[in-house]
């Protein structure tokens, strides 16, 4: 299996790189101005005090859009970086055995001595570890900036929310992944479903703050189970986490039941 | 009758990509001995594609079984490819790496696999420090080719293996394959290269519409085949007599040179010959080509 890894780390080293530029840039544009949002916190909370809870929600779980806790919430934590994450790892797993398939490079390595399963999960734990540097990079990158800029959040609680955004990611990567192990109709709709999964259960899990009857099937998406200001103030309960963990397991094992016996597309 | 000791069987294989669809290739029966070339001829959507990619198992049989060396193609497929090199017909390689990264990471695969490369990319001629993307069509092949026969495998399974190789490398090639077999290599050599199949192969297979329809070796097709005679008489050609033998196709020019087909035996056309005079007799070479075409339009059955 270490080949096989290794190889494709090697393949996607240089979108590794950009990825990691890409997302570091992000959190340092988003981070530097935080010293004079901060200054004008007062006049700034009173401007957006009269925004209905509803609509806080879609921004921020901690209510608080500029106390150090709430604007690391807001601007980063709740919303963007998982949604960043996100779309590299529903890219990853659309691509990883998408493209060696349309490319029927996947042909090659399947005529040496390699079983599908060993195919199928070296894919697998590349496109985690590529979801996990580029989460831990973007989390140190937080953690420095975050001390450059006196926006005083413990970087271990930085780092707890780092993992749970790459746990989050990942869950929905293993469901492109599987949708795209189906094969020809799946590879174009992997995207797709995996995204409406996302953005869907966030939009959901956020209206259901407002609107009780959401609150049962907010429990079938990922994002009901990430809350980043808990996460930022140490009192996240990581069973929560079990669930990326299960779901990115549980869409693995689909994606290698349905692997195993299909027909590779032909060139 | 199915022999044991084949290096390759194939019993009653079918594919089906889907119900209700035509079968792609339908109760395929075929054995490749050690030692064998076994050329696999068709038009294009014969199914030979097809068969290939059912004993890489790269596509699951609807019905009937492959097995290489002794071991089934689905169920044992890692055992079966540590003894095969296979060459696709459309070659997919890594376009940003170059061709000796491409061999370390193929070898990496199928350890022990490293040390024939160099002997290969020398006679081949083979540029491996350029980007892939950067050779020709026909040095790509050279890659696929060293790809293929790098752990000096068992069993070749190859599909159109010479396209794109210039004349000097079809050579080496060929050489390659006859010391291959010569240590009981078996080779299943997928061609629309009539001549090259006439050349190196043992035995021929006709794939049509998904079913064999003929398997001959290549004695037996010369042996089968429409010979073609040019003809001179002294005097006036008895096209008549020619003409009256069963099966035969006549032409005559000038009214003393006449051209004879004729399929089978021989001795009908030799006792009208005897009762006349004869100037010269010229026997065509065999054209494997009108062979294959007679099979390929259906004729052959």
């Amino acid at each position: 299996m270490r080949p096989l890894l290794a190889g494709t780390l090697q393949q996607r080293r240089r979108s590794i790189i950009w990825w990691s530029v890409g997302v570091s840039a992000f959190i340092l544009l988003t981070l530097i101005f935080y010293p004079t949002i901060h200054s004008q916190s007062d006049q700034l909370n009173k401007s957006l005090g009269h925004l209905s809870q509803t609509t806080k929600q879609l921004f921020t779980d901690t209510g608080d859009l500029f106390s150090p806790l709430g604007y690391l919430s807001s601007q980063l934590f709740y919303l963007m970086l998982p949604l960043l994450l996100s779309v590299l790892a529903i890219s990853l797993g659309t691509s990883l055995i998408g493209r060696e398939e349309r490319d029927s490079t996947i042909e090659l390595l399947l005529s040496r001595p390699v079983s599908r399963t060993r195919y199928l999960l070296a894919k697998a734990a590349a496109g985690t570890l590529i979801v996990a540097a580029v989460g831990l990079i973007s989390t140190i990158v937080t953690i420095i900036i975050c001390k450059a800029v006196d926006l005083e959040v413990p970087a271990p609680d930085i780092l707890a929310a780092g993992a749970a955004v790459i746990l989050l990611s990942l869950s929905l990567g293993a469901l492109a992944f599987f949708v795209a192990a189906l094969g020809r109709a799946g590879r174009s709709a992997s995207i797709g479903i995996a995204s409406v999964y996302g953005l869907g259960g966030y939009i959901i899990y956020s209206l259901s703050q407002s609107i009780d009857w959401l609150k049962g099937p907010a429990k079938l998406f990922p994002f009901s189970y990430y809350h980043a200001s808990e996460l930022l103030t140490g009192s996240y309960n990581w069973l929560n986490a079990l669930f990326f963990v299960a779901l990115a397991l549980f869409f693995t094992l689909l994606a290698w039941l349905v692997f195993r016996r299909r027909d590779l597309l032909g060139s | 009758m199915v022999t044991k000791d084949a290096a390759i069987t194939i019993e009653k294989l079918s594919k089906r990509y889907g119900a209700g669809q035509k079968f792609a290739v339908k109760d395929l029966s075929l054995q490749v001995m050690p030692g064998e070339v076994y050329g696999f001829l068709g038009p294009n959507g014969a199914g030979k594609s097809t068969t290939i990619r059912l004993m890489m198992n790269f596509i699951f049989p609807s019905g009937g079984r492959a097995s290489i060396l002794g071991k089934d193609a689905v169920k044992d497929s890692v055992e079966v490819k540590r003894q095969v090199g296979y060459l696709a017909g459309e070659i997919a390689l890594y376009q940003k790496m170059t061709g000796r990264q491409l061999l370390d990471y193929l070898s990496q695969l199928h350890p022990g696999s490293r040390r024939y490369i160099s002997e290969l990319a020398e006679r081949f001629q083979a540029d491996l420090d350029a980007r892939i993307r950067d050779l020709s069509k026909g040095n790509r092949q050279k890659i696929g080719l060293i790809q293929a026969f790098m752990h000096k495998p068992k069993v070749l399974i190859l599909d159109e293996p010479t396209s794109g190789l210039d004349p000097l490398m079809q050579e080496e090639f060929f050489g390659l394959l006859k010391e291959t077999t010569k240590t009981g290599g078996s080779v299943f050599f997928s061609s629309h290269n009539l001549a090259e199949v006439q050349r190196i192969c043992d035995r021929i297979g006709f794939i049509r519409e998904g079913e064999l329809i003929a398997e001959q070796t290549i004695a037996d097709i010369a042996q089968a085949a429409a010979r073609t005679f040019d003809i001179t008489f002294i005097d006036k050609a008895p096209a008549a007599d020619l003409r009256a033998i069963s099966g035969a196709s006549v032409s005559v020019k000038n009214g003393r040179q006449a051209t004879v087909g004729l399929r089978g035996d021989l001795s009908p056309l030799f006792k009208v010959l005897a009762k006349h005079k004869v100037a010269s007799i010229t026997q065509r070479e065999l054209n494997l080509e009108d062979e294959f075409m007679h099979l390929y339009k259906g004729d052959g059955q």
